[in-house]
C-alpha cells in the first residue's frame, strides 16, 4: 500500500508535536520512526490511523484521503499498550480467533507458528508476559492480511529469538510489498530492512534520511 | 420432595399460565446473562437502566392508548415500550451532543423523564389496576399469554441468530474498540446494533421481570461468572448456566411457596455470586497456603 502524508501538523491543545510533517512511502517500502520518548512517534502512527483527527488532505493511502475512507482495509496496528479497561475473561485464542473473520486455515497456523505462541495459545491473557502479549498483539495485526502495517515499539519486552523471529516475519512482509511503518529504539533492529528513518525532535521538527 | 415434585410438574402439564411463564422464564435466563455480559463489558449498565425506566413509560403510554382506542385498534403496550426504548437510545445520543464532559447527564434526564411520564399515564388511565402497576415494577410472569410467549421466543432467536452470525466482531470490539475499527468493522453500526438489541431486550423483558429487576438479571449472573471464568466463552456460559439455575430453582420455589417469581429468583442470582465470592476467597487462601 502506497502511503502520502502532506504537511501534517499536530498539537494536543496546546503543545505542538508534529510540524509539517511529509513524506512517502511506495508499497513494500520500509520506514523507521525514531526519537526519544515523548517526540510524538506515537501521535504520528495515531493520526496515520484515523484515531487522532487530521485535516482533510494531510494522508493518503493509495491515493485516497483516509477521511474519506469509511473501513479501512488490510490495515495491520500493533499498539504501544492496549487499554484493558475491563476485567472480563480472554483467552489468546479468543483474541486471534476474534480478530481473523475467515474459519481458520493454513495462514491462521502459519502466523500463530512463526510467533510461537502455541505454548500460551489456550492461557487466559492476564497469565502472559509482557513479551508473550507482545506476540500476541502483532499475531493479531497480521491476521487481518496487511498491506500497510504499523508497528508502535513491538520490540519492547520481547528475547533476542522472538526479536528474530519478528525480524523474519518483517523481512517476508517487505518481500511481498507490504509497506512497512515501525517506531522503535532499537535501531539496529530494522538497520537491514528500513529504506528510509523518520526522526523528531522535541519541538515538533522532524528530520527523513536513508 | 419426591412426593411433592410431581404436582409441580403435573401443573406444569395442566395449568397453561405456569408452562408459558416458564418458557418465557427459559429464555430470558439465557438472553439476559448473554445480552448482560456486553453490556458490562460496553459499560453500558447505566444505558441499561435508563432504558427500562424510558420502557416503562412507552408501556404506560401503550395502556393509555389502548384503553382509550380500545374499540378502534388493539395495541400491545410491549410494543411502546419497545418503540420509547429504542427512541430512548436516540435521545441519549442526542443530547450527549450537549455535554461534552458530563455525558452520564443525557442518561439522569431520560430516565427522570421516563418516571415522570409513567407516573402521569397511570394516573391518566381509568380503571388501571395496582396489581397491574406492581406487576410493571416487579414483573408479573404468570399473565403472561400466548402472543407474549411468542414474541420473547421470536426476540430470543432473533438475538442468538445476531450473536452466532457476529460473534467474532462482538469479541472484537469488547476486547479492543480501537484495533476492531482499525481492522476494518464497522464500530459504530456494531455499537448501534447492540444498543437497539440492548432496548427491544428490556421492554420485551420488562413485562415478565419487571423495571426494577430487570438489571438483576441481565447483570448479577456474569458478575459471579467473571470472578472464575478464564475465557470469554465459558465466562458467558457459565453465567447462562447460573442464570437457569435461578430461573428454574426459582420457580419451583415461588410454586411451593407462594412467593413471587421475579423477586426470587433475583434474589436466587445474588446467592449465587455470593457463594462464588465465597469460593474464591477460599480458594485464593487455599492457593496461597499451599505456595508456602
Ligand atoms: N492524549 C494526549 N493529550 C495530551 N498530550 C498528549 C496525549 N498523548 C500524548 N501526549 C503528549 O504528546 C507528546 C508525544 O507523545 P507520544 O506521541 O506518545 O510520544 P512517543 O511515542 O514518541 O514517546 C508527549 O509529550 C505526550 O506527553
Ligand atoms: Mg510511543
Amino acid at each position: 500500500m502506497q502511503v502520502r502524508v502532506n504537511n501534517l501538523t499536530f498539537a494536543y491543545t496546546q503543545k505542538l508535536i508534529l510540524n509539517d510533517v511529509s513524506f512517502n512511502l511506495e508499497s513494500g517500502e520500509f520506514l523507521t520512526l525514531v526519537g526519544k520518548n515523548g517526540t510524538g512517534k506515537s501521535t504520528l502512527i495515531k493520526c496515520l490511523l484515523k484515531i487522532l483527527k487530521v485535516p482533510d488532505g494531510t494522508v493518503f493511502f493509495d491515493n485516497v484521503d483516509i477521511n474519506a475512507i469509511k473501513l479501512f482495509k488490510n490495515v495491520g496496528y500493533v499498539p504501544q499498550k492496549v487499554e484493558f479497561s475491563y476485567e472480563f475473561p480472554i483467552t489468546v485464542s479468543e483474541i486471534l480467533t476474534s480478530a481473523y473473520l475467515k474459519v481458520k486455515d493454513e495462514y491462521f497456523n502459519k502466523v500463530i507458528n512463526s510467533l510461537g505462541i502455541n505454548p500460551f495459545y489456550r492461557d487466559n491473557i492476564n497469565n502472559l508476559s509482557g513479551g508473550q502479549f507482545q506476540k500476541v498483539m502483532i499475531a493479531r495485526a497480521l491476521l487481518n492480511h496487511p498491506q500497510l502495517l504499523i508497528l508502535d515499539e513491538p520490540t519492547v519486552g520481547i528475547d533476542n529469538e522472538s526479536m528474530l523471529a519478528l525480524y523474519e516475519v518483517l523481512e517476508k512482509l517487505k518481500e511481498k510489498k507490504v509497506t512497512i511503518i515501525i517506531s522503535t529504539h532499537d535501531t539496529d533492529f530494522s538497520k537491514d530492512l528500513s529504506d528510509y528513518y523518520l526522526e523528531l525532535n522535541e519541538v515538533g521538527v522532524f528530520r527523513i534520511y536513508k | 420432595m419426591i412426593l411433592t415434585a410431581p404436582s409441580f410438574i403435573e401443573s406444569l402439564i395442566n395449568f397453561e399460565p405456569l408452562r408459558y411463564a416458564l418458557i418465557a422464564g427459559i429464555c430470558i435466563g439465557f438472553i439476559a446473562p448473554l445480552t448482560g455480559s456486553v453490556v458490562i463489558i460496553r459499560r453500558l449498565s447505566f444505558i441499561a437502566d435508563t432504558l427500562s425506566h424510558f420502557s416503562l413509560a412507552g408501556v404506560t403510554v401503550g395502556i393509555f392508548l389502548s384503553k382509550l382506542l380500545s374499540h378502534v385498534i388493539n395495541i400491545n403496550p410491549i410494543y411502546m415500550g419497545v418503540l420509547f426504548s429504542i427512541g430512548g437510545t436516540f435521545i441519549i445520543e442526542l443530547l450527549r451532543g450537549f455535554y461534552k464532559n458530563y455525558k452520564e447527564l443525557s442518561m439522569t434526564i431520560l430516565l427522570s423523564m421516563g418516571v415522570a411520564l409513567s407516573g402521569l399515564f397511570i394516573a391518566l388511565t381509568p380503571g388501571i389496576s395496582t396489581s397491574y402497576t406492581t406487576g410493571l415494577l416487579f414483573g408479573s410472569i404468570m399473565s403472561v399469554d400466548k402472543n407474549d410467549v411468542l414474541v420473547t421466543l421470536i426476540t430470543s432467536a432473533l438475538i442468538l441468530i445476531f450473536t452466532a452470525i457476529f460473534y467474532k466482531q462482538i469479541v472484537s470490539l469488547c476486547f479492543d474498540e480501537t484495533h476492531a475499527r482499525i481492522s476494518g468493522i464497522n464500530v459504530r453500526l456494531l455499537q448501534l446494533a447492540i444498543t437497539v438489541i440492548l432496548a427491544v431486550v428490556i421492554s420485551v423483558f420488562l413485562e415478565l421481570v419487571g423495571v426494577l429487576l430487570i438489571s438483576a438479571l441481565l447483570i448479577v449472573p456474569v458478575s459471579a461468572s467473571i470472578l472464575i471464568g478464564n475465557s470469554f466463552r465459558q465466562t458467558i456460559t457459565t453465567a447462562i448456566v447460573f442464570s437457569e439455575i435461578s430461573i428454574i430453582t426459582g420457580f419451583y420455589i415461588s410454586f411451593k411457596l407462594v412467593l413471587p417469581i421475579g423477586s426470587t429468583v433475583a434474589l436466587l442470582n445474588i446467592l449465587i455470586l455470593a457463594g462464588v465470592m465465597l469460593f474464591v476467597r477460599i480458594r485464593k487462601r487455599y492457593v496461597k497456603k499451599s505456595e508456602t
